[in-house]
């Protein structure tokens, strides 16, 4: 049933239109224009990373986060700039491993050894590490994970809240044997606190609790409702948030104090610390903030509206972008131009920001915008310096030549899953670049390797625990 | 030890207690950065490294200052003064989270003596945080190239839309076009079927996000310098990239099976039951704001077999525990399309704290959807100091986003909001750069700070 599902349209192999070439990106320029993009180039290449050291090649990661991505995601920024990590799975692997979009088994990836399938979301965040399995409900798993812990710089896990600590392997007791262990505990809302998280609590928990879900989406009036985020976005903020503790603490261990210490970081509190003005606000006045769809509550122009073929971005805020803006309508529809730029009341910046001009603004755009596709009309604000973009899909992305050309995707050609394209590490560096070296690894692949370097256990040893089921 | 005869709550509470902050040390004390940045994506990298203790010099524009003090929802609110001399203009609440704990200088680096000073403030600094169009600073002979010779130890990190090469390096950008090109926009919001449009995070947040993850990326490369190689280095941070490492699995799937990614609304594509449901009634009938007499919405957790049946059970649908007591089956696209409307069926005499109660006593997770004023007044956020008063020297009482996370030994932590315009010239330019009280008032009033 499922297989007949999958369509027979070909899948061309990405990229579907080739990346430019140096000389085509650069064709035209003078030898000063294209001095400097030519020197960023030669200290950024991604294609000399390897040549490169890594910045974090001393540090060993066991993360031991299951279910949910803020863990993983900590350690896939970790293991970017060159961290040894270390997934520690329950037996039969995290189960989101098993999940793909509305369960679409066709959907999942392969590997050569093994062919045990894994869902996107969790093969994306698997780059580089190594996996394992490891039985932390036996008393026997959890004397392997404190061996373990001995020989780590950090630890991650997201276990309910006290979960580890009533096991003898939270950060009480594994900073006994391990002073110098940073230990991250990562989550929802908390493992403290009247509304500490419940097993089972995931994305997007923490994004109704924030804040993020009230304020995303239209208002009432315009149709809309409180919206959640595309992705589990609470957990990648989370996630980058923990990293910044953990690396803090790493840092300062080796700097002044030689100890490790406790982190938490969480996804509610991540989106709250980002959350614009929302709090200052609410300390002013009492205001709530209110939805506001596409558009923006402090900045006028600086909106996403619907354009002749989807919706495009305009962002033009200070006056100097708004009239040009302006002048590019003109040029089609000298009678917009003439309604707004000669209105005395959206002179000043800050006159323009009220909602009922907003209105008038955005009405008048759309009535230029509506004749023209994403790609004209970017084309004619861009001639005239106007950040502007049209709203894409992930084809589209994937293929942007932008992009394309500077490596923001590429393809892992990986020993055990083959060629992969994913999201390259965003850390662009002269020194110490961020780096993908292969996809991911199926359940329990790294055991041989892991147990018997770090713990020199034996094939006998390891047989023995695979048959009581703690490895 | 009495820490280790706590239980485990209370021992959390008290290790990261937020009253506790002030009396443990700083992790990156003694770090000088400077922040030639406005807008967000800089100003809020730099303050991240500013609430663990470093020392981060916020370089503005004179007088008026950057973009981000002028910008504030519908014009309303703001902080005064904006600066000693313009005591009847304020700051607006968008430079609000992105400048916590920093000194203040106004430089106008398009004047040589401007320049000459940022020279001699990167000769002592650890880190630069710059977001000017790629190449500028370059040009003006504070960039990359000329500081590592002044300060081989200088990490440099720059921010910005598209990066600094490529076809598309002279585009401008800001933090909804990365939104919206990167790809955000397109997975966010309801399909259409459903009436729904493509959708903006309510949040800047490519902006502040990029922040982060620079900010990670600054530590990491001060703990390669100091602890390794002793060497410098330079960083960009593009936007763009950033919406493109977020979706690395939608990405994988359409470089493997050509799939484009689409919205799926307040739903989950990956889990059932796992969505966002609309429940019937406001939770505050007889309130004057509009924003509070809308109807609540509710998170439903209940994707186990085990708690879908509960649920079931709870909303009188025996029926769908039949049909759908598989996840594999239940997580379907028609499944969910069934499951939901069924949900919010039930919920449509109910407010949203109804449900909820209903859920904790059938012990389903659930998670009702907070405006900030209720998460503003919430024990659990104020208790862990996620939300918190900061008693400003120069605004008062102001009420803040509290900090992202927490740590044991060395906790970052809020010591300002901000500060006006030039607030530290004085002192900033005397410690770093020996000015006397003359020479400062000298280049005051040449109109160099």
């Amino acid at each position: 049933m499922a297989e007949k599902r999958k369509p027979t349209i070909p899948v061309l192999p990405w990229p579907a239109v080739p990346t430019p070439t140096p000389d085509e990106v650069y064709k035209g320029e003078s030898d000063k224009a294209k001095e400097y993009p030519l020197y960023l180039e030669s200290i950024l290449r991604q294609s000399e990373n390897f040549k490169k050291p890594e910045a974090l090649s001393t540090i060993r990661v066991l993360d031991c986060s299951t279910n949910m991505i803020i863990g993983h995601w900590c350690s896939s920024l970790l293991s970017e700039l060159g961290a040894e990590v270390i997934m520690v799975e329950p037996p039969g692997g995290d189960p989101l491993r098993k999940l793909t979009p509305f369960g679409r088994q066709e959907y999942m990836f392969e590997d050569n050894v093994t062919h045990e399938k894994v869902g996107a979301r969790f093969l994306a965040e698997c780059r580089s590490k190594q996996a394992i399995t490891l039985n932390l409900e036996s008393a026997e798993g959890r004397e392997v994970l404190k061996k373990l812990a001995v020989q780590a710089d950090v630890l991650i896990e997201n276990a309910p809240p006290g979960d580890f600590d009533a096991k003898g392997i939270g950060y009480r007791q594994l900073s006994q044997i391990n002073p110098r262990l940073v230990y991250c505990w990562v989550g929802q809302l908390g493992q403290w606190g009247p509304l500490k998280d419940k097993p089972g609590n995931l994305d997007p928990t923490a994004q109704a609790a924030c804040g993020f879900v009230h304020g995303t989406g239209a208002p009432s009036s315009f149709g809309g409702t409180p919206t959640r985020s595309g992705w589990w976005m609470c957990d990648q903020v989370g996630g980058t948030t923990a990293a910044i503790g953990i690396m803090a603490a790493l840092h300062y261990r080796e700097r002044v104090s030689g100890r490790g210490q406790f982190v938490e970081s969480t996804g509610a509190a991540g989106v709250i610390r980002i959350l614009d003005y929302n709090w200052g606000w609410y300390g002013v006045d009492g205001s709530i903030r209110p939805r506001y769809g596409n558009w923006d509550l402090a900045i006028n122009i600086y909106a996403v509206n619907p354009c002749k073929d989807g919706q495009i971005m305009v962002g033009g805020g200070h006056d100097r972008l708004w009239y040009r803006i302006w002048r590019t309508v003109g040029k089609d529809l000298p009678a917009v131009e003439q309604h707004i730029v000669e209105d005395p009341n959206l002179r000043e910046v800050t006159a323009r920001l009220p909602h009922y001009k907003q209105v008038q603004t955005y009405t008048s755009m759309c009535e230029w915008m509506k004749d023209n596709t994403r790609s004209e009309a970017e084309t004619k604000l861009q001639a005239e310096e106007v950040a502007s973009g049209g709203v894409s899909f992930i084809d589209e992305v994937c293929e942007f030549p932008h992009y394309k050309y500077r490596g923001h995707m590429e393809v892992v050609d990986d020993t055990l899953y083959g060629s992969v394209l994913i999201g390259a590490s965003a850390f662009i560096g002269h020194r110490t670049p961020g780096r993908v070296k292969w996809i991911g690894r199926p359940t329990g692949y790294d055991n041989e390797d892991v147990y018997r370097r770090l713990l020199g256990f034996t094939k006998a040893d390891m047989d023995g625990l695979k048959k009581k089921g703690v490895i | 030890m009495a820490a280790e005869r706590m239980g485990f709550e209370e021992y959390c509470r008290d290790t990261f207690d937020p009253k506790k902050i002030f009396s443990k040390p700083e992790c990156l004390k003694g770090y000088r950065v400077i922040s030639a940045t406005q807008y967000i994506l800089g100003p809020s990298c730099a303050n991240y490294l500013a609430e663990l203790g470093a020392e981060v010099i916020k370089v503005e524009l004179p007088r008026r200052g950057e973009p981000m003090r002028h910008t504030t929802p519908f014009n309303e609110p703001k902080l005064y003064p904006l600066s000693r001399w313009m005591p009847n203009m304020g700051t607006g609440l968008g430079f609000f989270g992105a400048n916590h704990n920093e000194y203040f200088l106004s430089v106008d680096f398009h004047k040589p003596e401007g320049v000459e000073i940022m020279k001699m403030l990167a000769a002592k600094s650890d880190v630069q945080v710059e977001n000017y169009r790629a190449g500028t600073f370059d040009r003006w002979g504070i960039g990359y190239r000329q500081l590592s010779q002044i300060n081989p130890r200088l990490i440099y990190q720059w921010l910005g839309g598209f990066g600094g090469w490529g076809p598309g390096r002279k585009r401008a950008s800001y933090d909804i076009l990365g939104q919206a090109q990167g790809g955000c926009f397109s997975v966010t919001g309801w399909p259409v079927k459903r009436g729904g449009l493509p959708s903006k995070h309510t949040i800047w947040i490519m902006d502040y996000w990029g922040g982060l993850m620079a900010a990670f990326q600054i530590i990491a490369c001060l703990y390669w310098r100091d602890n390794i190689s002793g060497l410098g280095n330079f960083m960009e941070y593009s936007q763009v990239q950033g919406a493109q490492r977020h979706l690395s699995d939608c990405i994988a799937l359409y470089g493997k099976y050509g799939l484009t990614a689409q919205r799926w609304g307040n739903w989950d594509v990956l889990l059932s039951v796992h969505g966002i449901i609309k429940c019937g009634k406001s939770s505050y009938p007889n309130s004057r704001n509009p924003q509070e007499l809308e109807e609540g919405f509710i998170l439903i957790s209940a994707y186990t077999d085990e708690d879908f049946a509960k649920l079931c059970q709870v909303v009188n649908k025996p029926d769908l525990a039949r049909k759908y007591a598989r996840h594999p089956d239940r997580v379907k696209a028609e499944a969910q399309e069934e499951i939901y409307p069924a949900l919010e069926g039930w919920a449509k005499d109910k407010t949203k704290e109804q449900v909820w109660e209903i859920m904790q006593k059938a012990g389903i997770n659930s998670q009702p959807v907070w405006n900030n004023k209720e998460v503003s007044t919430n024990e659990h956020f104020l208790m862990r100091g996620d939300v918190h008063w900061i008693d400003d020297p120069n605004f008062g009482d102001v009420f803040s986003q509290g900090l992202p996370y927490k740590m044991s030994e060395t906790p970052a932590r809020h010591k300002w909001v901000f500060k006006p315009v030039g607030a530290d010239n004085e002192y900033l330019l005397g410690k770093l750069c020996g000015f006397s009280k003359s020479k400062i008032a000298q280049l005051e009033a040449d109109g160099i700070i």
